[in-house]
């Protein structure tokens, strides 16, 4: 309201009108305000009504707006995990009730008519198995990760194949916080073959067009774009590679900072880049101001190179992605055209790679033969895997007369393998004193201690070592994965092996087929298979139906561990549930608590706003009686 | 010592008596007249005679002047509080208009709406594969969009409304600078340079400069031969009897025609400050400066979004795709803005594109290069088309501007990932939003048509949510177009100014007219008519007369009885 002057020399009639006037107008407008926070409810009702309070009102409405999503998120999750619980729940039961079978079944008093009947009651749980992998809710194959809209695990021929995905899906569930909201079938299942085949760091050359991101860095920490410092002793320009996104963009900036003579490029070995000097460049590169760009880049240099002296880069270590080329891997060796052999239980195919440039060629052609595998890149980047994801097949990977499963280092048997890595890390059992008994066809003999031998090389040189000149040449096969034995002798008789001393090697070399014109060729004895349930679940179907109580015991143990796994990822499911849970009652009481700060500064209080508005009443009804009571008075009245 | 000299003194004392009482009477008249300014009749006492030796005889009363009971530095005052008061009533009146566009507080405003979208996204997420979930991003994202359309479309509204009530106001304050040239040569006339002053013109000026006081902050400058020069700044408006006029001028700035207040006589501009007209002035850039911050907001959000997007695969691979934003020419490196139209800078970079054997779903993937170093041939839409040509499986050409992507069969389609240059967003390649700001933003029209576009994926898997997660988190994050700031803190910050400078005006008026009632107060006090006091003064001088006429007819009286004598 408006001070007026008080000290007033006179007063004069319109003084008095617009006087009244205008404290009867403030004060309606007084009312009105009042009378819209009382209507509303709202103190604020516009910005502008409070704008430092307004700017915290829409930060509040904000945070709940999120909290909707967050809440809405956590409802997801705590019900696709719950339904989780219950579907590991039945998973745990099913195992459990295997293993009370192979238990009842293992004893000498069962008869083999019993345990027939119990593998077929072992049979249907395969297929209960099969379905509760492939169970869906609300539309998702819960078990499928990022591919949940097939079915994850699919019947192939002679097992189970995972064609799901490994990763699972997050979501955010508080600012800060994401979490998965999906349980990777292959812990509970198995999905893959825990031995990748290829463990090879394949090492691929850099090219103009590699992309910075797929480069490890000379450090190992990636590539940080940012400035550098290039000096040839006279001359120190700061070159800026923020904006560069390939090793192209690279030697092109420094190129155009023309310091000196200095020239970059990629250097001799392929592998990074080198500064190639001018004569009388001293060529230094340093990182200024805390970056490490040019350690990265494996050119820094922060000691002169002497004049005329050229500065090789470091290995930048690129990674290996979908388009890097195959000529370029193995440090720009490339690969044998020659191709590999995959056999997966029944189904084979031999990959070609003469038409083939690129790793995604490579891998596409692999994924798309249909053989229940999957080819990949690993997760470092450093080379590709070729994994087998079917249960209850063997995946053999073996040469076609090249060099490329072993460039690639995917083959499966190889003569630099640990014995006592074949069969399934089983190893040779072997005998007391020689273990094999050679017979040549023409009809001599010779036997060959395997004790001391640690690869299947070794075996190889005592097989040769044995025969002393004899006539057996034993070898590794380079068309196909296993070893060779060769007869140049000749007579009545047939080329054979046989155990010795209690040895049970001739089958654990994988020579127990028969000669072919002299010759033994070998089987892969290291194949790589996928454990899980359902490879398990046949072992024991399997062992049940020959009576084989070892394979009972052993499917057994497989399957108790199986089921132990699974009570694992229960519990850590029903743990992550409990947290959804707690995370939910926390964020109720965060609303709770934003809406009452909200309310107290957005709303009206009652008690004030009615008292203020009985207020502004009375001095309305004041205003008026006084004014009319006042501008009646006139001296006019008086005179007659 | 005359009876006439007697009779002489009723006459001066009846006739300024009956001028006192004239007087009055036009005060009684104009008492609720608000410009008026009370009169007051100056008297003097008549110049005595010497009748003999040491004796002075008075000899009546006369009437010097009528005079205005009036301040002019009080004046001047009044009329900077006017400036001042429309100013900001004017300003609280428009600012309460822009904040009423949006309708902040609410659960209807633009940043519900964007909660909305990006919920939306987080909802996806949890089941990327649903295709009833996509619909409902789609529908809160052109529910978004719409709502910026619709404030865009407001704040323009208001703009032309601003700009309409600048030119009538330019009209009304023409006029007035022309009444008072006007009033200023009547007065001239009028007073002839003499002593007394035309009281009913100079109200009546005073009244006008007022009414152009209140429109534009002017200075008044009376000058000896009574007329008042008005300056605007430190230019004239009125000198004398000439007005220099106020008139509007269309001005090009920024590319939008705008509307300049000038002096009508030399198209000068007129600089005001205060006062209504400067006020609209104001509000006007303003709700520019709004619009563009609010484009800002669109523009970057678009960007971001689109950024994400066109990184990611839906449901389906594509087939067709036209990208949305034409460029001026095609030939032209894509971060030369100038030449090619577009909003955004692409950075160098690169993106790679898949083509996918719809049989199999094999996919092979070609690495394109977004050359932007300006280091030799930068990547154009032209030399882009042809990278894309090049590419088995697809083709690429240009036209309009346009660059159409096209599968070369229908066994195979495709899709991008890992664009690290921005470049398929800037020219708006499988994006989610076309348009380049707030008024013409909309949900892509191919989206809307088969939902099974929107990605929601990074990794081509149909069921992975990476792209819909990151698009959802994108609320929060610290963008470099809006210096650091996220997009909901950007909106919030224009809706913040709005809120302060309404507040603000709110405020200013408030204060401006308590100071605009004090200074009238003070006016009305020295300058109003009080019925009582003009009550007193007509009893007194209606006594007076009486009293004189009395003095006549006793003089009469005194004349009979002396020529009495005679008869």
């Amino acid at each position: 309201m408006a001070i007026l002057p008080l000290q007033l020399a006179r007063v004069s009639n319109q003084l008095r009108t617009s006087i009244a006037q205008s404290q009867l107008a403030k004060t309606q407008q007084q009312l009105i305000e009042v009378q819209n926070q009382l209507a509303t409810g709202n103190r604020i009702n516009t910005p502008s009504d409070d704008p430092g309070n307004a700017a915290i009102v829409q930060q509040l409405q904000k945070t709940l707006e999120k909290a909707e999503a967050y809440s809405a998120n956590i409802a997801q999750a705590k019900s696709s995990l719950g339904n989780m619980d219950a579907t590991l729940a039945d998973v745990s039961d099913l195992l459990l009730q295997a293993q009370t079978l192979a238990s009842a079944n293992v004893g000498s008093d069962v008869t083999p008519e019993a345990r027939i009947n119990a593998a077929s009651i072992v049979d249907s749980l395969y297929s209960q198995a099969l379905s509760l992998a492939n169970k869906q809710f609300n539309g998702v194959y819960v078990f499928g990760g990022d591919k949940s809209t097939k079915a994850p695990y699919t019947g192939q021929a002679g097992g189970v194949q995972f064609v799901g995905s490994t990763q699972v899906l997050s979501n955010a569930y508080d600012d800060n916080t994401q979490m998965p909201f999906m349980v990777n079938g292959g812990q509970v299942f198995g999905a893959m073959s825990a031995r990748a085949a290829g463990a090879k760091n394949l090492n691929p050359d850099v090219s103009a067009t590699a992309r910075l991101i797929d480069l490890n860095g000379a450090l190992g920490n990636g590539i940080q774009p940012g400035a550098i410092q290039v000096s040839n002793g006279a001359i120190t320009r700061t070159v800026d590679l923020s904006n560069a996104a390939s090793i192209g963009d690279v030697i092109n900036t420094i190129n155009s900072a023309n310091v000196g003579g200095i020239t970059a490029g990629i250097n001799a070995a392929g592998n990074g880049l080198t500064l190639t000097a001018g004569a009388g460049d001293n060529i230094l590169v340093t990182d200024p101001g805390g970056g490490s760009t040019a350690a990265d880049l494996g050119i820094l240099h922060k000691t002169a190179s002497g004049n005329g002296i050229s500065v090789v880069g470091a290995d930048v270590t690129a990674k290996v992605t979908p388009l890097t080329k195959l000529v370029d891997l193995r440090g720009g060796a490339g690969i044998d055209p020659a191709g590999f052999k995959i056999t997966n239980g029944t189904v084979s195919a031999t990959i070609d790679l003469s038409t083939i440039t690129t790793v995604e060629g490579l891998l596409n052609a692999v994924n798309g033969a249909n053989l229940g595998v999957r080819a990949q890149i690993n997760a470092d980047g450093s080379g590709i895997d070729i994994l087998n994801t079917t249960q209850g097949t063997e995946m053999s990977i073996s040469e076609v007369g090249g060099t490329t499963a072993s460039q690639l280092g995917v083959r499966t048997f190889s003569p630099s393998d640990a014995l006592t890595d074949l069969n399934n890390g089983k190893g040779l059992t072997l005998g007391s004193g020689a273990d094999l008994t050679i017979t040549r066809t023409d009809g001599s003999s010779f036997q060959v201690d395997l004790n001391g031998a640690q690869t299947a090389q070794d075996a190889i040189d005592a097989i040769n070592a044995a025969d002393a000149g004899g006539g057996i040449t034993a070898s590794f096969a380079t068309n196909g994965n296993g070893l060779i034995l060769t007869d140049a002798t000749s007579g009545a008789g047939a080329l054979s092996v046989a155990n010795a001393n209690g040895s049970n090697v001739v089958k654990e070399l994988g020579l127990d087929s028969a000669p072919i014109s002299g010759q033994i060729v070998g089987k892969d004895v290291n194949p790589v298979v996928v454990g899980g349930v359902f490879a398990n679940l046949a072992k024991l179907a399997q062992s049940l139906r020959s009576s084989d109580t070892a394979g009972i015991t052993s499917a057994a143990q497989a399957l108790k561990s199986d089921y132990d796994q699974t009570v694992l990822v229960r519990g850590q499911t029903g743990a992550r549930v409990q947290e959804l849970e707690s995370r939910a009652n926390r964020l109720d009481d965060q609303n709770l608590a934003t809406q009452a700060l909200l309310s107290s500064l957005k709303e009206v209080d009652f008690t004030t706003a009615i008292t203020q508005f009985q207020g502004l009443q009375n001095a309305l009804q004041a205003g008026l009686q006084t004014t009319a009571s006042i501008l009646n008075l006139s001296l006019l009245d008086y005179l007659k | 010592m005359s009876l006439i000299g007697s009779l002489n003194i009723g006459k001066t004392a009846l006739a300024v008596n009956q001028a006192a009482l004239q007087v009055t009477g036009n005060n009684i008249a104009n008492a609720s007249n608000p410009n008026y300014t009370r009169q007051v009749a100056q008297v003097s006492t008549n110049t005595d005679y010497r009748a003999q030796g040491n004796l002075f005889i008075g000899t009546g009363i006369n009437l010097d002047s009528v005079q205005r009971q009036i301040d002019d530095a009080l004046q001047g005052r009044i009329r900077g509080s006017l400036s001042d008061s429309s100013s900001a009533d004017v300003t609280q009146q428009w600012m309460g208009r822009v904040e009423a566009a949006f309708n902040e507080l609410g659960s209807d405003d633009l940043s519900t709406k964007m909660s909305h979208f990006f919920n939306a996204c987080s909802n996806l997420a949890n089941k990327p594969q649903d295709v009833g979930l996509r619909q409902v991003v789609i529908q809160n994202g052109s529910s978004l969009a719409g709502w910026m359309n619709n404030l865009s479309g407001q704040l323009g509204n208001l703009q032309a409304d601003v700009d309409l009530r600048l030119k009538a106001t330019v009209k009304d304050a023409d006029a007035l600078a022309t009444r008072v040239a006007q009033l200023n040569q009547q007065i001239i006339v009028a007073e002839g340079a003499g002593a007394g002053q035309a009281n009913g013109l100079r109200d009546q000026r005073d009244d006008i400069i007022n009414q152009l006081a209140s429109m534009i902050d002017i200075k008044s400058v009376p000058q000896a031969n009574g007329a008042i020069n008005l300056y605007v700044g430190s230019e004239p408006l009125v000198a004398d009897t000439q007005s220099s006029g106020v008139a509007t001028h269309q001005k090009v700035i920024d590319g939008v025609v705008q509307t300049e207040v000038v002096f009508k006589q030399n198209n000068g501009t007129m600089k005001i400050a205060s006062g209504s007209l400067g006020a609209l002035v104001n509000v006007r850039t303003g709700i520019g400066e709004t619009l563009k911050q609010l484009d800002t907001v669109a523009t970057n959000f678009i960007y971001e979004v689109n950024k994400l997007h066109s990184s990611g695969q839906g449901l389906t691979g594509l087939t067709n795709i036209t990208s949305t934003n034409a460029v001026d020419d095609p030939t032209a490196a894509l971060n030369d803005t100038k030449a090619t139209g577009l909003k955004f800078t692409p950075a160098n970079g690169s993106f790679v594109v898949h083509v996918r054997e719809k049989a199999t779903g094999l996919e092979t993937s070609t690495l394109v290069q977004v050359k932007l170093d300006g280091s030799g041939a930068d990547t154009s839409v032209t030399s882009l088309a042809g990278d894309l040509d090049a590419i088995d499986g697809i083709s690429a050409s240009v036209n309009g501007g346009k660059l159409v992507v096209k599968s070369e069969n229908s066994a195979v389609d495709f899709s991008f990932s890992q664009d690290t240059s921005g470049a398929l967003a800037t020219l708006g390649l499988n994006s989610l939003f076309n348009g380049q700001t707030a008024k013409d933003i909309k949900i892509d029209a191919s989206v809307t048509a088969d939902p099974t576009l929107l990605a929601a994926s990074k990794n081509g898997q149909p069921a992975d949510n990476q792209t819909a997660l990151a698009i959802a988190q994108l609320e929060s994050k610290a963008l470099t177009g809006l210096s650091g700031q996220n997009l909901k803190d950007s909106y919030q910050s224009i809706v913040n100014t709005i809120a302060v400078a309404s507040a603000d005006a709110k405020t200013h008026a408030e204060a401006s007219s308590a100071v605009k009632e004090t200074l009238a107060t003070q006016r009305e006090a020295l300058s109003g008519v009080s019925m009582d006091e003009e009550a007193i003064n007509l009893m007194r001088q209606q006594r007076a007369f009486q009293a004189a006429s009395r003095l006549i007819s006793v003089i009469d009286q005194m004349m009979q009885t002396v020529l009495g004598l005679v008869g």
